[in-house]
């Protein structure tokens, strides 16, 4: 009857093996998410004892909190798009000077994380103590010239960072947009204002619609800006509300859960419209292929746009990381210090202070298990979505990426439940957290490493096979060699988003169980200004040496690939 | 002459790909020694029956034997994968890997089948040298140029001795002057490995001067098996007689009355007679006929005693360098004939045409 021999069945062990894990790692919290949304019997009695839609119609109670969202995502949005769309073109169309260099720099505001720019421009731009605001002051004026602690203040800084994700999706747009298009419309006699209304704009407006859908679903279910400058005023967006649900006594845990799953709904059909929009036929002419844009001379104008430029990465980069350092050596933080205001002490604490050492220590640790795990996890899923054609595979993808529809804070509400009343005691432990990184950065890891696993032909693989080598033996001498940087990429970014998380690790840490973000969350609400910038500066460090090793990489990458 | 057991056999090959289907029951066999080309258009499934021999495709219906063993079956539920079917494979990408040195690309076979260290080193060093690639050696595979690639990807394919050879289009992605030189390496090679080779390219030419025989594909199944010779004299259907070479296609009623023992004669529309050939083929009362456009021979004078022999009068003239082709209106009908060496004619100008019966073939069977 057989002789597909036990090369397969390893292959397939293997593949139905980690399809399982992740199956398991995604739909158990999800299933516990909704069983609580759907919850409306007496909440300290578990499993639920009645089920019905009353925490669905009871969010109602809530308009502010619905409104408020909509303002502060809307706001976020609109800025966002204005500063990737003003960006973008400027870097892409123009001969600005040092075009390629300000390029790169844009993915920095992404890698510093919105809580950071929270911190920075709270202390920038609070009505009383702001930087900003004292030096307005002590220019002679009087009262505050900016409020950060605003829906707008919040929308700013959410934009400032989201920013560059909506540089990087329009200037792929305009990358991949056929420059004879427009040289065509020239040659027709059309004069460069005409082309640039009638060909240039139609075709990378999907584009650009896309982006801001996308960044809409992401502003949505942002939570850390809203929580640094939200909070304090009692202004709530539904990630804050939620987390306030959760964290107050007695929890309202249903209407947590309610919430969260209205707010995955959401989010789960505008990615689905992102979705749709990029693939569907909106793009006949922007193909894949990758173009060089025609770059528009615009004479001594360009100065003025490196201007642009500047101005952007300061307001992103320069002025929340120089804040922070000028915080960090100050006793009491103020803009214009006196001589015996300055002090190493904050450096000291934050590498003496049990809580923020064991909490940084934690944090190594689960970037490290996170990335070694699941850099093996992912690239298996990888594989198996990507590469065997073991049935099923379609299936399991949909499983791998859905905790990208998913706020990592609703999420964690999901596991936190889940693990809660599982058998085994990993609740309040450093375990639970390991597995909700896994989970939660599955869709980061399987992307990376599919990306690199796509432009590896698939012959040099079947080639292998028809030399004779068994599955594992192919793997380990084809595949796994030429995957390596793309999983070494992968190791990295698991690595990072690990050290940085927030959403997730504030709902599920124990408190034998800190790790550094919302260890610097705790420190803002609860010790002082000076200590938080300090131990946002060391979080940053460290997450800057493992970016430069990635860029470092990610160059090999570039220089190895052959054609 | 013992054993005629054929090498490989394909039964009632069937590939679907969901609902459609991309083989719809193709057998062939393939003789020891011998070179199979199958060769047809792009999406005409010759790929697909490579990729299903190789192992690499999983079939949807039929059988493929190797050495009278089934390797696929399914029928019996029989699927070898493709590492332990002992065939080897030259892929149309090459399929180089770029993290290894030339030498490690092709002793990567050998070192599967655990050949001792010096077993791998004396058998590459042959196999590099037959490819004329023994320089190489120590090299990056990821600086060789495409020719080289290929040499390479040869050199690894036969190095382990495998009983079977299959190749993907392997000259496709080389420019047209190193596609003729290895052309003529490749067959070369074949005969002195004495290896069987199943082919799979588009390319007539390709075919024609690499193979022992030929098997045209079309749109899922076979259209014609035959030698190159066979294929181009005699094609059996419209689209492998202009497929392979280019050629006119004359329809008629049969006239029996005027047919002999050896030829046949058929009354075109326009009251032409044509006399063509059979070639054991079963004829109808509609009569289809292939003319080879080389075939047809043009004068300005009326020859003597010929058989077909009309008048056409010059629609169009294109020069071609080593022939010129040229457009005819015959009788309700446009033909294309290719004249080596002509005199220049004139657009209009009304021309005998003759072909002799024996190059005008009946098609069908």
């Amino acid at each position: 009857m057989q002789s597909a021999g036990s090369p397969i069945s390893a292959q397939r062990l293997a593949g139905y093996g980690v399809a399982a894990i992740a199956a398991i790692l995604v739909l158990y919290p999800v299933f516990f998410l909704l069983q609580a949304s759907l919850d409306v019997g007496d909440p300290q009695v578990r499993p639920p004892t009645a089920y019905g839609f009353d925490n669905f119609s009871g969010l109602f109670q809530y308009p502010q909190i619905l409104l408020n969202t909509l303002t502060v995502s809307f706001a976020a949005t609109v800025m966002a798009l204005v500063f990737g769309f003003v960006m973008a073109w400027i870097l892409a169309r123009t001969n600005v000077p040092g075009r390629r260099s300000f390029e790169q720099l844009m993915a920095v505001p992404y890698y510093l994380t919105p809580l950071l720019g929270a911190l920075a421009w709270s202390m920038l731009g609070a009505p009383e103590s702001g930087f900003i605001n004292q030096i307005w002051r002590e220019l002679g004026f009087s009262g505050h010239i900016i409020d950060i602690n605003t829906p707008y203040g919040i929308a700013w800084v959410m934009a400032l960072f989201e920013g560059s994700v909506a540089f990087v999706m329009i200037a792929a747009v305009m990358k991949s947009m056929d420059p004879s298009l427009e040289e065509a419309s020239q040659v027709m006699g059309a004069s460069r204002l005409r082309t640039m209304l009638r060909v240039t704009l139609p075709l990378v407006l999907p584009g650009v619609l896309g982006a801001g859908i996308f960044v809409f679903a992401e502003m949505l279910g942002s939570f850390a800006v809203a929580l640094v400058l939200g909070t304090p005023n009692r202004y709530y967006v539904i990630t804050t509300a939620i987390y306030q649900l959760v964290q107050q006594y007695p929890p309202k845990i249903q209407t947590a859960a309610a919430m969260g799953v209205s707010l995955f709904a959401v989010m789960f059909v505008m990615l689905f419209i992102y979705r749709r929009i990029v693939m569907g036929g909106s793009y006949v002419t922007i193909t894949g292929k990758a173009f060089r844009p025609r770059v528009a001379d615009i004479g001594p104008l360009r100065y003025l746009l490196l201007g642009v430029c500047v101005l952007y990465l300061t307001a992103a980069v320069a002025l929340p990381l120089l804040t922070l350092l000028w915080a960090s050596f100050q006793k009491i933080a103020v803009a214009f210090p006196h001589v015996s205001n300055w002090t190493l002490d904050n450096f000291r604490a934050a590498m003496s202070m049990n809580a923020a050492r064991s909490a940084l220590t934690n944090s190594l640790l689960l970037g490290f298990a996170t990335a070694t795990i699941g850099t093996v996890l992912m690239g298996l899923l990888a594989w198996l979505i990507y590469r065997s054609r073991l049935p099923g595979s379609g299936a399991i993808e949909y499983v791998v990426m859905f905790p990208q529809a998913v706020p990592r804070l609703v999420f964690a509400f999901g596991l936190m439940w889940a693990w809660v009343v599982f058998p085994v005691p990993i609740y309040g432990t450093i375990w639970l957290l390991l597995i909700a990184y896994l989970t939660v950065f599955l869709p980061l890891g399987v992307r990376t490493i599919a990306s690199v696993m796509m432009q590896i032909d698939k012959s040099l693989e079947e080639c292998a096979q028809m030399c004779g080598a068994s599955w594992g033996f192919r793997t380990r001498t084809v595949t796994v060699p030429l995957l390596v940087p793309g999983l070494v990429a992968a190791w990295l970014l698991l690595f990072i988003a690990s050290v940085r998380e927030l959403g997730a690790s504030i709902l599920l840490m124990g408190p034998h169980s800190k790790v550094i973000t919302p260890a610097i969350v705790e420190s803002w609400f609860g010790t002082s200004t000076e200590l938080t910038a300090t131990l946002a500066l060391v979080q940053t460090l460290v997450i800057a040496v493992a970016m430069v090793v990635l860029v470092l990489v990610t160059r090999r990458i570039g220089a190895q690939r052959v054609d | 002459m013992q054993d005629t057991k054929p090498h490989i056999e394909v039964r009632n090959l069937e590939i679907y790909y969901g609902n459609v289907p991309a083989v719809r029951g193709v057998s062939f066999s393939v003789e020891l020694g011998e070179q199979l080309t199958l060769l047809g258009p792009s999406g005409c499934g010759k790929t697909t029956t490579l990729r299903a021999i190789a192992g690499l495709e999983k079939p949807t219906g039929g059988e493929i034997l190797i050495d009278g063993i089934p390797v696929y079956s399914s029928a019996r539920g029989v699927n070898v994968p493709a590492e332990k079917r002992g065939l080897s494979m030259v892929f149309q990408s090459y399929a180089i890997w770029p993290h290894m040195t030339v030498f490690d690309n092709v002793a990567y076979g050998l070192r599967v089948r655990k050949t001792s260290a010096a077993d791998i080193k004396d058998k590459v060093a042959r196999a590099l040298g037959l490819v004329q690639m023994s320089d190489y050696a120590g090299r990056s595979a990821s600086q060789l140029s495409g020719g080289q690639q290929q040499r390479v990807a040869l050199a690894r394919a036969f190095v382990f001795s495998p009983s079977v050879l299959l190749f993907d289009e392997p000259l496709s992605n080389l420019d047209a002057k190193l596609r003729a030189d290895m052309r003529i390496e490749l067959r070369d090679l074949q005969h002195r490995l004495g290896i069987t080779s199943v082919y799979v390219t588009h390319d007539l030419e390709e075919a024609l001067a690499m193979s022992d025989r030929i098997v045209v594909m079309r749109g899922g199944v076979i259209e014609q098996t035959g030698s190159p010779d066979e294929i181009y004299r005699l094609p059996s259907s419209a689209f492998v007689a202009d497929f392979v070479g280019s050629a006119n296609l004359i329809r008629g009623q049969h006239r029996a009355d005027l047919s002999t023992t050896e030829t046949i004669a058929l009354e075109t529309k326009a009251g032409d007679i044509v006399h063509g050939m059979a070639y054991g083929r079963p004829v109808g009362t509609e009569v289809e006929v292939s003319v080879r456009t080389v075939h047809l021979k043009l004068s300005l004078d009326r020859p003597s005693g010929a058989v077909n022999v009309w008048s056409a009068r010059i629609e169009q003239t294109v020069f071609q360098g080593d022939f010129t082709q040229v457009h005819l209106a015959w009788g309700g009908q446009h033909l294309i004939a290719r004249c080596a060496a002509m005199e220049p004619i004139d657009v209009g100008q009304e021309v005998f045409m003759t072909v002799e019966p024996k190059r005008v073939v009946v098609l069908g069977g």
